[in-house]
């Protein structure tokens, strides 16, 4: 049925690099939710406690990065933005493309997690005199932190498997090393079933760091899968 | 009832996929010549290897030469698009039946698939831009050099051999290539310059060909292993269009010149 001898003996001396192409893709994942993070909080605060006029910038920020692939994004960044004189490095230009990504995505689920507040305890808040920013630190935070949890955790997952995508501008993470040592040996088949398996052993170890995380510090229930 | 219907999906599944199968083999050329057409792989972005036309069709020498060859066994031409990173597996999963687009010929690939006699030869160079130092490949081999090559191309093995100061950034085709060193992002690039002329005109940048050329590969028409048949015939084809001088006539009208090292012609393969 299927005319193909497997072959792993001949891709095991590169796991080391498959090895590194893994971590760099949870560094990237890693740095870009944080940064998705600080943009996705600071813009929710804002529509929740802003003047009005901020809503409508932010409100166009996410629906442009939301609604446009990200691969289309980060390909601007890296192919078009050196016409117009800003030259970014490869890691760069993916960092930033993700990062305004997520703290598109980001600001939603924060935006959603804000609206769950309860009133009583805001206006409890405000009567001992909290700040703005002390209301939000510790009112709001710390219970919608349960809430979103699942969400956040969820989408650290996808842009884990989402950074697949830098190999096309040279970053060499897990899909890239796949491809390069795929163009020596011309194992697809081995080379690809490999990779899934470490996008898999990297995502249950993310989840399962994530769960860890959210029983300890929010008591969220630990579910792994 | 929940069940049967799962049992159901799941028994489809399988047979989608085993039926998918069934296309993943080489094709022998008796059944090639019984379907009535042969599918050939080319690279539309190596002019005038393949480039596109206004009408989206893809043409070039490749092409010229395919038709040919199509034309002598009595089938039809399908041309299917591949670039240079799956061009070889698409071969050796029966999508294609052979692949052009300067496949060069060396022992790495031939592990995987077949080649069959040279049709063309390519000239490796080294591409920058005015103001860079370099007069040798060997000057190359620094660790503030940045080159950018192609994914799945020749020269990244040459250099991992021969230049192994030299940092490599790999993108996924040629046009991305030449424009990451027009902006800048890397200092050259070792390709075959004849094939990367129409890329270059698109920038407006002043490029600069390092005078020694770093060496000279043969290009076959690349087949699947088991391709009972299709090699063989390829090999008297390909032969015949050389003794006629039909490459040659093909090369000269795509390039404007005759082809720079000839292949040579022996009548024994």
């Amino acid at each position: 049925m299927l005319d193909y001898t497997f072959q792993y003996g001949q891709i095991w001396p590169y796991l080391p690099r498959l090895i590194d192409g893994a971590y760099l893709a949870l560094e990237i994942a890693f740095l870009s939710f944080c940064g998705g993070l600080l943009i996705g909080t600071a813009n929710a605060s804002l529509l929740s406690f802003g003047p009005k006029w901020v809503a409508k910038p932010i409100q166009a920020f996410v629906v442009f990065f939301t609604n446009t692939p990200q691969l289309v994004q980060i390909y601007f960044l890296y192919f078009a933005l050196p016409d117009a004189g800003v030259l970014l490095s490869s890691y760069a230009a993916v960092l930033i493309g993700m990062t305004l990504n997520a703290g598109a995505y980001l600001t939603e689920i924060q935006r959603a997690g804000f609206s769950t507040r309860r009133q009583s305890e805001m206006e409890a808040a405000i009567v001992l005199g909290f700040s703005r920013w002390q209301q939000i630190r510790y009112v709001i935070l710390p219970h919608i932190a349960r809430v979103l949890f699942p969400p956040l955790s969820n989408h650290y997952i996808i842009m884990t498997l989402g950074t697949s995508m830098a190999a096309i501008f040279g970053v060499e993470e897990l899909t890239g090393q796949a491809l390069n040592i795929n163009s020596i040996t011309f194992r697809s088949l081995e080379i690809f079933s490999v990779v899934a398996g470490l996008y898999i052993a990297i995502t249950l170890l993310a989840s399962l760091a994530l769960g860890l995380l959210g029983s300890v510090l929010f008591r969220t229930k630990l579910r792994v899968i | 009832m929940l069940r049967k219907i799962s049992k159901g999906l799941v028994t489809l599944a399988l047979m989608a996929v085993s039926w998918g199968y069934s296309d993943a083999t080489a094709r022998p050329l008796d059944e090639i010549i019984k379907s009535g057409e042969i599918r050939v792989g080319v690279n539309p972005t190596l002019p005038p290897l393949g480039k596109f036309n206004e009408k989206n069709e893809i043409i070039g020498f490749d092409v010229d030469v395919a038709t040919e060859l199509a034309k002598m066994l009595g089938v039809k031409l399908q041309v299917v698009q591949v670039g240079s990173p799956d061009r070889i597996p698409f071969v050796t999963s029966g999508k294609i039946d052979f692949v052009m687009g300067a496949m060069t010929r060396n022992p790495e690939r031939a592990k995987v698939i077949d080649f069959t006699v040279p049709v063309h030869t390519e000239v490796f160079g080294v591409l920058t831009t005015e103001g860079k130092p370099f007069e040798k490949v060997q000057d190359l081999n620094r660790p503030d050099v940045t080159l950018v090559q192609v994914r799945g191309s020749t020269p990244v093995k040459y250099i991992e051999d021969n230049l192994k100061n030299a940092k490599v950034v790999l993108l996924d085709n040629y046009p991305d290539a030449i424009r990451a060193i027009a902006q800048g992002r890397g200092d050259a690039i070792i390709d075959v310059i004849d094939f990367v002329g129409e890329h270059m005109n698109k920038h407006n940048v002043k490029w600069r060909v390092v005078p020694t050329p770093v060496d000279v590969y043969y290009c076959g028409l690349g087949v699947a292993k088991n391709s009972t048949g299709l090699k063989d015939w390829l090999n008297v084809a390909v032969f015949e269009l050389q003794r006629r001088g039909k490459i040659d006539e093909l090369w000269e009208k795509a390039f404007g010149i005759k082809m720079l090292f000839p292949t040579g012609m022996t009548p024994y393969f």
